[in-house]
């Protein structure tokens, strides 16, 4: 449908309301109600009409809606133009449009019809109501409402006419209307149980409109007699609550849009796919929305409840459109979602930023963990680099410098008797390398703590407590062995602690207390010193603090100006 | 794996087995105990030969280091254990390359008599590295004196070490040393009474057990010292 029809439309609904108010006035004070109500529905239909279009461009209801607002009005103009030809016109057009909106209801909500059946229900309908109309009206004397040279003349009249055959007319008409009504509102009821998610949402103004296709056909209908009353007021108002409900509805759905936005906004980051799908069909409007993801391995698709979703073909009445930038996933909706093209692209396009958002955060937090594990492994072979060059210290120089002194011992307690001044010579190299020993002794121990391979954190902690020039005592100490790159950091935290201790804190003690909790290794030190370590001690500290988050630790360090340091490493560990 | 056995000599003369891995180290040894008047009955050069060679020979000392293959951790602290409990009456001497006591309290746990623990650079020192094998066959505990000085000038807060005389302290160390009150009476010139003496005080003062005669005294002391 495009514009400048749409626009000749709206144009011709205006100037047809124009025409109904300009035949009718002055108001015959008898029909004035019906002729008002009838403007009013008219009307109601064709504002139905611009609103279906501005909503569902693709659909036919727009049109649907207009013909009907103008099969309303037009019999009545041309019967008030006093002209003969136009009042015969008018007569046998009056009523089609109670077929008509029997056709917007199979066609519901796109405007076309599902089947070949449908469609010749439709055309039976059209057909039956202007072949009556066309019969009655010869039937029908003008005579017959009581005016002989007021009314315009019948063109169609065969001889002076027949009011019974009028009648007779009349009722089968209102028989074959009833039976096609049935099965029109059959066929409306099997469409509205068959709907599913979207569309049975776009069916909700039909609960309106059925009705009132069956209440225009019982109420002007021959076959019952109702007060007009009854027919003029009931009618109209059931006429009416169809466009109405569809024009709120399309009000509604304008919102639509934005709901999106919220659905997408409120959505917590790292929601999983089920929260995404379940904000998707709210701001969607189709509770069938389906988000699937390709399986690996060409395995198709799975949705986020595990159901299988073929995505080439599709089960009827579904459609499958694929989401940027998401590796092959879909969404699968309710085919009447069709007819909401920028609605889908736009949720389309959420879906695609969410998975984004999804998939980064996913690499992210991959990135980090690669990241901490390198790290973890760069400490440990740090750590095992320490311990090959220990031990190549003590396997190499230190035994070397223990032979060397044996040599020189014995080589002293032979010239001592011989030549004293070569002994004590010897005796000053001797001295030598026993002073070299020792400080190769502290260098390896210093490179890493034999003695925490050996026996653990106990024998370990121990012997940096026994050295610490800090009177230190031990609190707690856990006896059991504990993964070695955890049993280092623990170590390096008391050793460096300690350090800090006497470099910094001039403290007369210092304590510590390592406990074994489920899952962790809290490792205590604190002293009674200046305190202020966290402006002092720098980038020992933050070292130390990077070496425990190796591990996945935390290192807290708590040390007001004049109230001591205490330092707390709360280590992950099995 | 090589065994090798010293040449026969008199019952008089104690009769040693070295373990130790590094060759030149081992040998430097075997010739200097020999020198010094000792029979070196056999060396080994891991803790499973020295285990043999215990079996096999019976030694009234063996002198094992602690570092040993395989595993280069403490193959030699843990056969001088298993000695100890097989052969009770096999002095042990450990040499060590450690000033930390936690070995030296794992070795002297059970009993400390006839157990040696002595640092690596102690070997130059040949007349007092051979007294100490002497002293430990006899019965006498031997701590090194390095070990023990570290332990008694550690810093400490409120201890009732601080009260100790100069000459108080000297005992204690000495005492620690695995001493008996004869040989520091000998050694710091005094007479067995005034040890006697300073011993009981010194208990007193640091609320000890008197047991001045007890072979756990060494114990008593280092544990003392430690905490």
């Amino acid at each position: 449908m495009n514009r400048a029809l749409r626009a000749a439309l709206v144009a011709g609904a205006t100037a047809a309301v124009g025409c109904f108010v300009w035949s009718s006035w002055p108001p015959n004070s008898q029909y004035a109600p019906v002729e008002i109500s009838f403007a009013v529905v008219g009307l109601s239909f064709m504002v139905a009409g611009i609103a279906a279009w501005q909503r569902w461009p693709a659909s036919r209801l727009g049109l649907l809606f207009t013909i009907i607002g103008y099969l309303y009005l037009v019999p009545y103009i041309l019967v008030n133009l006093a002209n003969p030809a136009a009042w015969t016109i008018g007569n046998l057009s009056e009523g089609i449009s109670g077929a008509a909106l029997a056709h917007l209801g199979l066609a519901w909500p796109t405007g076309r019809l599902r089947s070949r059946f449908e469609c010749g229900v439709v055309v039976a309908n059209y057909v039956q109501n202007i072949t009556f109309n066309t019969a009655a009206t010869m039937a029908w004397n003008p005579a017959f409402s009581g005016c002989n040279a007021s009314c315009p003349a019948n063109v169609l009249l065969i001889g002076n006419g027949s009011r019974s055959a009028w009648n007779t007319l009349g009722t089968i008409q209102a028989l074959v209307g009833l039976v096609i009504t049935g099965i029109v509102l059959t066929l409306i009821v099997r469409h509205w149980r068959s709907a599913r998610g979207w569309s049975r949402r776009a069916m909700i103004p039909l609960l309106w409109i059925a009705p009132a296709v069956g209440a225009e056909n019982i109420l002007t209908g021959n076959l019952f007699h109702f007060s007009p009353l009854v027919t003029y007021a009931l009618l109209p108002l059931l006429l009416l609550a169809g466009p109405v409900l569809f024009v709120i509805s399309t009000v509604r759905a304008r919102t639509a849009g934005g709901a999106l936005g919220t659905a997408i906004v409120d959505l917590e980051p790292g929601a999983s796919p089920g929260r995404l799908r379940d904000a998707l069909a709210r701001a969607l409007g189709d509770s069938t929305l389906q988000l699937a993801f390709r399986q690996p391995g060409g395995a198709g698709h799975l949705d986020t409840s595990g159901q299988a979703v073929d995505a080439d073909r599709p089960d009827s009445g579904r459609v499958v459109a694929p989401i940027a930038g998401s590796g092959g996933a879909v969404l699968v909706y309710d085919v009447g979602l069709k007819l909401e093209p920028q609605l889908v692209k736009l949720t389309a396009a959420a879906a695609s930023m969410a998975l984004e958002h999804a998939r980064l955060q996913a690499e992210v937090q991959a990135q980090l963990e690669q990241v901490r594990a390198s790290r973890a492994r760069l400490v440990e072979a740090g750590d095992a680099e320490r311990r090959r060059l220990e031990r190549d210290l003590h396997d190499g120089a230190q035994q070397r410098l223990v032979t060397l002194s044996l040599a020189l011992g014995m080589a002293r307690d032979r010239a001592a008797e011989a030549d004293p001044e070569l002994g004590s010579l010897i005796e000053s190299a001797s001295k030598e390398a026993r002073e070299a020993l020792t400080e190769l002794r502290e260098l390896a121990r210093g490179i890493h703590p034999a003695v925490l391979t050996e026996t653990g954190l106990s024998g370990a902690i121990q012997a940096l407590v026994e050295r610490s020039p800090v009177a230190t005592t031990i609190t707690a100490v856990p006896h059991g062995r504990y993964p070695a790159a955890i049993e280092a950091t623990a170590y390096f935290v008391v050793s460096e602690a300690l350090a800090n201790v006497a470099k910094h804190a001039r403290a007369d003690g210092a304590q510590v207390m390592i406990r074994k909790f489920p899952g962790r290794l809290l490792v205590e030190v604190s002293d009674d010193g200046a305190g202020g370590a966290l402006s002092e001690g720098g980038s020992g500290l933050r070292g130390l603090a990077d070496r425990v988050a190796s591990v996945g630790g935390v290192l807290r360090v708590d040390s007001p100006p004049g109230g001591g340091t205490r330092l707390e490493a709360d280590i992950p560990c099995p | 794996m090589s065994v090798t056995a010293g040449p026969a000599e008199p019952k008089a003369r104690l009769r040693v087995v070295i373990a130790e891995d590094t060759v030149l180290l081992r040998e430097g040894l075997r010739r200097v105990l020999t020198d010094a008047g000792l029979d070196v009955a056999g060396t080994a050069a891991d803790a499973d030969q020295l285990l043999k060679l215990v079996q096999a020979l019976s030694p009234d000392v063996v002198l094992t280091d602690i570092r040993m293959p395989p595993d280069q951790t403490t193959e030699g602290l843990q056969a001088a254990l298993e000695i100890r409990r097989r052969w009770p009456g096999t002095a042990v001497i450990v040499v060590s390359q450690h000033v930390e006591t936690e070995h030296l309290f794992e070795l002297l746990a059970d009993d400390p008599r006839g157990i040696g623990y002595v640092l690596k650079e102690r070997v130059a020192d040949i007349a007092q590295f051979t007294d100490a094998i002497r002293r430990v066959a006899a019965g006498e505990s031997v701590i090194d004196p390095q070990v023990v000085s570290r332990l008694v000038t550690r810093p400490r807060r409120d201890s009732p070490l601080e009260t100790l005389t100069e000459r108080e302290l000297a005992v204690l160390a000495l005492m620690a040393e695995g001493r008996s009150n004869q040989a520091i009476a000998g050694q710091l010139y005094m007479s067995p009474k005034t040890v006697e003496t300073h011993v009981g005080n010194l208990f007193a003062k640091l609320g000890l057990l008197p047991g001045a005669q007890d072979h756990r005294r060494v114990l008593a002391v280092l544990t003392y010292l430690r905490r």
